[in-house]
């Protein structure tokens, strides 16, 4: 996992003294410069963007950098990577879910104290999938149809919905001398 | 003659303007975040209009070191002529140690305005919003970020600049403490901002889709939402908010305060006067 600093990015591109994360300009410059950093990350890459050291974030400000970086992640724009958040705290964590709400999206996050949630909008059952996952630490989809009782191709849909959304890693491994997908958190 | 400036006196003063060189302000014994704002904004549209005003000083000391606290002497003589000449005003009254005031008349020109005034509430957020209106930390989030979506509004969709104030009073008549946030702008207005998405729409029609529906001049999602979350934070804390543009007003009003919820054919005045007002839980 590689983590990027948004204090440093603030202080580094905005560079007005700021310790938060407030309006549309603001995180435009921010966003471009994940952006650019983004794209030359290796595929497979989980990049962390670590708000610990930020104070207030704003609904603007959350649409231009994490909404709008999650809707173009999805979007395949980055490649193959994985954007989670880390270092949240519960004001921090109000304000982005609403602009994660307002697009039907969903991110993964290490809460302050170290707790991991989902933020944003996903439907009962994916959320369901994901706990087993995040349980579990490694799942394929004839674990998962044995865990919670699905028909195997129901579960293969879960699973891949969930890497879809870039809530989980996909890996392929070995089992019984055939290659099956297995998913893991980020 | 008036003898007090606030968003409820705003349309007699704007009214007197119109029709007069100097704008005599000697009789007021009250003003608010609001009025003085109001009193720059009508100091520069005349001054853009090539027709600047004259400007006589409240009599009451009380007034003028209230008007020092809220560094209003600092930007009025941009706009106006000040009659009598008072050059010694500026550092004339010392400031409070402990001011209500928690965020002097401030200029929003540009992204890095909002990082200030959001830095600066922050620092004095303790003193006034914890201890007098009792907020918690998740309230205080709520009410910086508000402002800050609120200020922002300028820059996103007024094509032009404004000012912020915000105060701490105390309500004699109710027995509660509440700030009063003021926010102006000489733009383009709602009606004017929606104007590329909506076809000649009247600006009451535009401030309630902005303030009640979200819309916004940009059609992409996740626009819109800066003022409609600011409206929800008022509502859920029993605030009121007034969003003046063009010639049209609208509110919303708690049970604690009083005036119109809707209001139209006012004076014509450029872009958006906001007048956010909070009480103590």
């Amino acid at each position: 996992m590689i983590t990027y600093n948004l204090y440093s990015i603030l202080n580094n591109e905005i560079g007005n003294g700021s310790t938060d994360l407030v309006t549309r300009q603001s995180g435009r410059v921010i966003r471009e410069k994940i952006e650019t950093d983004l794209t030359s990350e290796k595929d497979g890459t989980v990049v962390a963007l670590d708000f610990s050291s930020v104070g207030i974030v704003d609904y603007s400000c959350a649409d231009e950098i994490v909404a709008k970086l999650v809707s173009r992640l999805l979007g395949g724009e980055y490649g193959d990577k994985y954007i989670m958040l880390k270092g949240i705290n519960e004001n921090q964590k109000e304000n982005i879910e609403v602009a994660l709400e307002r697009k039907d999206l969903a991110v993964m996050a290490e809460m302050r104290d170290g707790n991991k949630a989902l933020m944003g909008d996903l439907n009962n059952y994916l959320r369901e999938t994901l706990q087993h996952i995040m349980k579990k630490g490694r799942v394929t989809a004839k674990d998962l149809s044995e865990a919670i009782g699905l028909e195997s191709n129901t579960s293969g849909t879960r699973l891949l919905n969930l890497h879809k959304k870039r809530l989980v890693i996909r890996t392929d491994e070995t089992r019984s001398g055939g290659k099956v997908w297995a998913y893991e958190p980020l | 003659m008036l003898t007090n400036l606030s968003d409820e006196t705003f349309e007699q003063f704007l009214l007197l303007a119109s029709v007069q060189n100097t704008i005599n302000l000697g009789n007021i014994t009250f003003i608010d975040p609001f009025g003085m704002v109001g009193v720059l904004e009508t100091g520069r549209y005349y001054k853009s209009m090539n027709a600047a005003r004259n400007m006589v000083l409240p009599n009451s000391s009380h007034v003028l070191k209230y008007l020092e606290r809220m560094d209003f002497f600092k930007h009025c003589r941009r706009f106006f002529s000040i009659q009598p000449e008072t050059q010694a005003i500026s550092g004339r009254y010392l400031r409070k140690k402990f001011s209500d005031v928690l965020l002097e008349i401030t200029p929003i020109e540009k992204s890095d305005d909002i990082h200030f005034i959001v830095s600066k509430v922050k620092k004095r957020a303790h003193n006034i919003l914890s201890s007098h209106l009792h907020y918690d930390e998740n309230r205080i989030n709520g009410f910086i970020v508000s402002l800050s979506e609120v200020c922002q509004n300028i820059i996103e969709h007024s094509e032009n600049t404004g000012f912020v104030g915000i105060q701490k009073y105390h309500f004699q008549k109710y027995k509660m403490n509440v700030v009063k946030i003021a926010v102006m702008d000489l733009g383009i207005g709602f009606s004017g901002s929606l104007s590329d998405r909506v076809s000649l729409i009247g600006d009451l029609e535009a401030i309630e889709m902005a303030l009640l529906q979200g819309v916004s001049r940009h059609s992409d999602e996740g626009r819109g939402h800066g003022l409609a979350a600011v409206r929800k934070f008022v509502q859920n804390w029993n605030g009121k908010i007034s969003i003046r543009s063009g010639t049209a007003k609208v509110s919303i009003i708690p049970s604690w305060s009083w005036g119109k919820s809707r209001e139209q054919d006012l004076i014509h005045f450029p872009g958006a006067q906001i007048n956010i007002m909070l009480p103590e839980v």
